[in-house]
């Protein structure tokens, strides 16, 4: 009676979806959630890429907020950079560029919204395509007959069989764990992610953020902070990896709301504080181990958040699509062994996914190094503001500005190159490969020096009679 | 610096069950389970070794760090039973 062609286990969105194709491909399938309903245990993976709508625009269009009322799109992202001092030092505001090649993309970074609201929704798609979704079971064990899994077991010991059983269960993964695939994770391949929501009227949203619905607060003294804005309410939260934290989480986040343009901010909006939260997101320089014998693993349980931004929303669908196609292919083979199931780690390393962490070490290693590196921000920060925003100043005539922030720079330089050098340009020479070695080709160089010669303005005569020495910072 | 006061920010249903339990015999006294739990439910016995208040199940948020950032292997977290434990209303 529990028999079944695929189980699969969680139902965020990698399970949902894994679920919804693995039915629409004619799989007999059944997938669980601990929670009562899908979506009541998970906190953050909460902004929507416009990817989805690109590659799932059947789904996607059906997203409104009469089914999602905390929607909230991420038009504008400001970024603050938090001095040592904790002072907001400077700011730039990102939206798409021209650059940015469809829609919605350019209309928009993220689409916010709360998992409680989210995994609801997209669980439908599933049941419709006539999956089972079993809710308030908790899945302890793999069943398995001569070491070959044939199933799972849940908390109350009822069986439930299938060839394949797919792990959608998050980042600590019984089904991972079960099959041998991770007992933990590296200290420095996962992080823990404390968070708080505030409430805020929606009308004073609206009327003081507008589309500014993103957030992220570059700090010296905290690691990177997000704030993603909802219908009612924003999240802040930050996060490292296991080895960073000295002291209680969210100490780290406390500092970054105790700053005085943060708490200016929570006055204006009259934001209250609604709800604590906290969880461990994979953040790997490249996923490994992601299926085995019967197994695969999908979304966060698979180590897929992007190593750039740890968006976990988008490579779990595209996983989850990708193993329920395959699972499909093998049902139909009767051939469900690793050597068969390697087909999935085959097509996620050649999908947008794959592409993602092609860079991934380089990417990773940007972030172990910037943002959440406290001493090397402690020049990072000052040295952006100073090329960001130092010539947007009054205090001196231009001219003697402009030596003023290079004199600056040039101060920060000797902390700041080891970093530009040994791990910001591995990841421009990865990610442009070939073009770098053209762009720095030395003969191209050199033949380039007396046409830049020609190009360089001659020193003009000053109309002022008398030389002023200009007054400059002391290095 | 501001403290936020945690009491009432979070949900939960009872019925959970023991869910972490910590093997005393594996504690190696390192403490890191007292300073990554954002809720503060791990404390030091007499002897340094690690053990949870008694109603950690009503306050745990079901993060796992202490589980994994236990380098003795001495955590172990199963989930709470199906539909119990915390819920996040604005996850």
């Amino acid at each position: 009676m529990n028999d079944y062609d695929i189980i699969i286990v969680g139902a965020g969105p990698g399970g949902s979806m894994a679920a919804k194709t693995a039915a629409e491909k004619g799989l007999k399938t059944i997938f669980f959630e601990r929670g009562r309903k899908p979506g009541e245990k998970n906190s953050s993976g909460c902004g929507l890429g416009p990817r989805m709508w690109r590659e799932f625009p059947e789904m996607m269009k059906e997203l409104t907020p009469e089914k999602c009322p905390s929607m909230r799109a991420g038009v504008y992202a400001r970024n603050y950079f938090v001095n040592k001092d904790d002072k907001v030092s400077a700011m730039i505001l990102a939206t798409p560029t021209e650059s940015v090649t469809y829609e919605p993309a350019k209309s928009f970074i993220t689409m916010n919204c709360y998992r409680s609201e989210f995994d609801p929704w997209i669980v439908e798609f599933a049941l419709n395509a006539g999956a089972e979704l079993k809710t308030s079971t908790l899945i302890v064990d793999l069943i398995k007959d001569k070491g070959k899994v044939v199933g799972v077991q849940d908390e109350k010991g009822v069986k439930y069989y299938a060839p394949i059983v797919i792990g959608a269960d998050g980042a600590i993964s019984i089904v991972a764990k079960k099959a041998g695939l991770r007992e933990k994770w590296f200290h420095d391949h996962i992080t823990l992610v404390p968070q708080y929501d505030f409430h805020v009227p929606r009308e004073n949203i609206d009327k003081i953020m507008g589309d500014e619905a993103l957030g992220i607060w570059w700090g010296v003294n905290f690691p990177a902070a997000y704030q993603v804005f909802f219908g009612d309410g924003f999240h802040i939260g930050l996060g490292n990896w296991m080895h960073f934290w000295d002291k209680n989480p969210l100490y780290y986040v406390n500092r970054c709301i105790g700053i005085e343009h943060f708490q200016k901010l929570i006055k204006r909006l009259d934001a209250k504080p609604r709800e604590v939260q906290a969880h461990l997101l994979p953040w790997m320089p490249y996923p490994v181990n992601t299926y085995t014998d019967n197994i695969m693993l999908i979304g966060d349980a698979g180590g897929f958040p992007c190593p750039l931004e740890a968006e976990g929303i988008y490579p779990a669908m595209v996983t989850a699509n990708i193993a329920a196609e395959v699972a499909a292919l093998a049902i139909a083979d009767g051939d469900t062994s690793k050597e068969t199931l390697k087909l999935y780690e085959e097509r996620w390393q050649d999908s947008s996914v794959g592409i993602e962490f092609d860079a991934g070490p380089e990417l990773w290693n940007i972030w172990s190094k910037l943002p959440f590196h406290q001493t090397n921000m402690q020049w990072f920060v000052p040295m952006i503001s100073e090329i960001l925003t130092g010539i947007f100043d009054w205090s001196e005539p231009h001219a003697i500005r402009v030596r003023q922030m290079i004199s600056r720079v040039r101060h920060y330089l000797p902390q700041a190159m080891p970093t530009l050098i040994q791990d910001v340009l591995p990841l421009v020479s990865n990610i442009l490969g070939d073009d770098l070695a053209k762009i720095l080709d030395p003969k191209m160089l050199t033949s380039m020096v007396p046409l830049l010669m020609n190009l360089m303005p001659k020193p003009k005569k000053k109309r002022r009679a008398k030389k002023e020495t200009p007054k400059e910072v002391e290095e | 610096m501001v403290k936020i006061e945690l009491e009432g920010l979070s949900t939960h249903i009872a019925g959970t069950g023991d869910f972490i339990t910590v093997d005393k015999e594996k504690c190696n006294r390192c403490g890191r389970c007292l300073i990554i739990c954002i809720v503060n439910l791990w404390k030091k016995d007499e002897d340094g070794l690690a053990y949870l208040v008694d109603n950690y199940q009503e306050k745990c948020v079901e993060c796992a760090a202490c589980y994994q950032v236990c380098e003795a292997g001495a955590i172990d977290f199963k989930y709470p039973a199906g539909g119990t434990g915390v819920v996040f209303e604005q996850g």
